[in-house]
């Protein structure tokens, strides 16, 4: 990514935006029992636009102001995030970007690794209480709503970062290949 | 210069999986008034507005999407039905918290003039403006702080029940933690024999909850009502009131070998879809 002071201004807007809307809209709309984890699939979409430095800095950004937003253990949706956004970097750094087909597939694959994380910090934090089986299902509807979600949301991510974006500039590198100059330098 | 980009890529990674940990470290050793808790207070204190904001701007998208979703769950039907049930069960909490005037639960009834809201203490009505995107977490974020009198441990109530209590405020924001919440306990008392055990959640679940520790004689049947105990003993006092409704008993096998029962209930407040609360507060003035 090319980040000129406008385009690091965008991207502070983008990290303010995604956070206040994953707690004040996508948190708090009911789809088939369970809510879709906006900020995930945001965070995937600025790394696989953007790289693996783009996507934990903006993912961990992002998941501190919700933790900060919900005033819940700081650092545990700040490592979730960043976790996402990295592994979103790097496979858009070996594997080259996604066609839209795979955006769906991605989306539904990084809203189960969000969860995994979560759910990994949660338990290394310690849980006292049952947890139901309904946690599951949790999951699984989350990730199906993941999947439905991934492409509108990438688009509108893609809108906002496009300046930035070395293969969208004129003259810029396309397409990218694994191991690509774009890889090696 | 791939190698540049390499090594560079590694440090960004180290030096944020260091910063969790120690975010998260630093978090769970310190208390409320340490340099983290400090900065997370401000840092929702400057975002609060903010977050309110975009509440009230976002109210109609989300009406229109739980729109759908309720509609396809056919909810939108059973919508008077269930405010005539909720008047009933509330009537019938009062009824046999009344009845059981010769118990403990009737004479801290009277202890508290007979209402929910308890002497010294005064209902602050506040809008629900943030939730926590995960089950394991079951907190909302509320738009009235310490500016109007809310604190920390204060009860929280939704419409049909108890809701959960105060962990965290800041001016003009506080932090619920619901009774769905991992980290929440709440004593809580059947009616109308007052078989005393303690709510716990069952997370993930967002309207099943367990009355743990209930003595194993107790003879508990589907359908009662649980309410808040509200003990008080020496300097020791709940945080909760007597008497507000909790749930509704829907599972109590009686476990004979063991020596205590646990009790399967559902909680009567929709936690998962309120967009208001009450704060029972301390009467301003009283200190």
């Amino acid at each position: 990514m090319i980040l000129t002071p406008q385009m690091w201004a965008r991207m502070v807007a983008l990290v303010l935006v995604t956070a206040l809307l994953q707690v004040t809209f996508f948190a708090r709309v009911e789809v088939f029992g369970t809510s879709p984890d906006g900020a995930v699939l945001i965070v995937m979409a600025l790394g696989l636009l953007g790289g693996s430095v783009s996507g934990a800095v903006t993912g961990f950004s992002v998941g501190l102001l919700v933790d900060c937003l919900l005033m819940q253990t700081l650092g545990a949706f700040a490592a979730a995030l960043m976790a996402v956004g990295y592994v979103a970097g790097r496979y858009r750094e070996s594997v080259g970007r996604p066609t839209r087909g795979a955006i769906p597939l991605l989306g539904a694959g990084f809203t189960l690794l969000g969860t995994l994380a979560f759910v990994a910090i949660q338990v290394g934090t310690g849980i006292d209480a049952d947890v139901s089986a309904l946690v599951i299902r949790d999951a699984v509807v989350k990730t199906i709503l993941g999947a439905l979600l991934a492409l509108p949301l990438f688009v509108l991510v893609k809108l906002v970062i496009r300046p930035a974006i070395v293969e969208d500039r004129p003259g810029g590198r396309r397409p990218v290949a694994p191991r690509t100059a774009d890889s090696r330098g | 210069m791939y190698r540049k980009q390499v090594r560079r890529r590694r440090a960004v990674l180290l030096l944020l999986v260091v910063a969790s940990l120690t975010l998260l470290s630093l978090y769970f050793r310190e208390g409320d008034g340490g340099p983290m808790h400090r900065m997370q207070r401000g840092v929702a204190a400057v975002l609060g507005p903010f977050a309110e904001g975009a509440d009230r701007a976002l109210k109609p998208a989300r009406d229109l999407v739980n729109w759908f979703d309720e509609t396809f769950e056919a909810r939108g039907e059973n919508e008077s039905l269930q405010e005539e049930v909720t008047d009933l069960r509330d009537q019938l909490a009062e009824a046999q918290t009344k009845a059981a005037a010769a118990g403990e639960l009737g004479r801290l009834a009277e202890l508290t003039g007979g209402g929910l809201v308890p002497p010294g203490r005064e209902a602050v009505s506040a809008r629900v403006v943030g939730r926590s995107p995960t089950v394991w977490y079951s907190t909302v974020t509320i738009d009235k702080g310490s500016s109007a009198g809310v604190r920390v441990d204060d009860p929280v109530i939704a419409a049909d029940g108890l809701a959960g209590k105060i962990t965290a405020t800041t001016q003009g924001t506080a932090q619920v933690t619901l009774i769905t919440d991992p980290q929440s306990s709440v004593t809580g008392r059947v009616l109308p024999e007052g078989a005393i055990g303690v709510v716990e959640p069952n997370v993930g679940d967002p309207e099943d909850l367990f009355l743990n520790f209930v003595q194993s004689g107790e003879e508990i049947a589907e359908g009662q009502n649980v309410v808040t105990a509200g003990f008080t003993g020496g300097s020791l006092e709940s945080l909760f009131p007597p008497g507000i409704p909790i749930g509704r008993v829907t599972d109590a096998s009686l476990e004979e070998q063991q020596a205590y029962q646990r009790v399967q209930m559902r909680a009567y407040a929709d936690l998962r879809d309120m967009q208001f609360v009450q704060v029972l507060a301390e009467t301003r003035g009283d200190g």
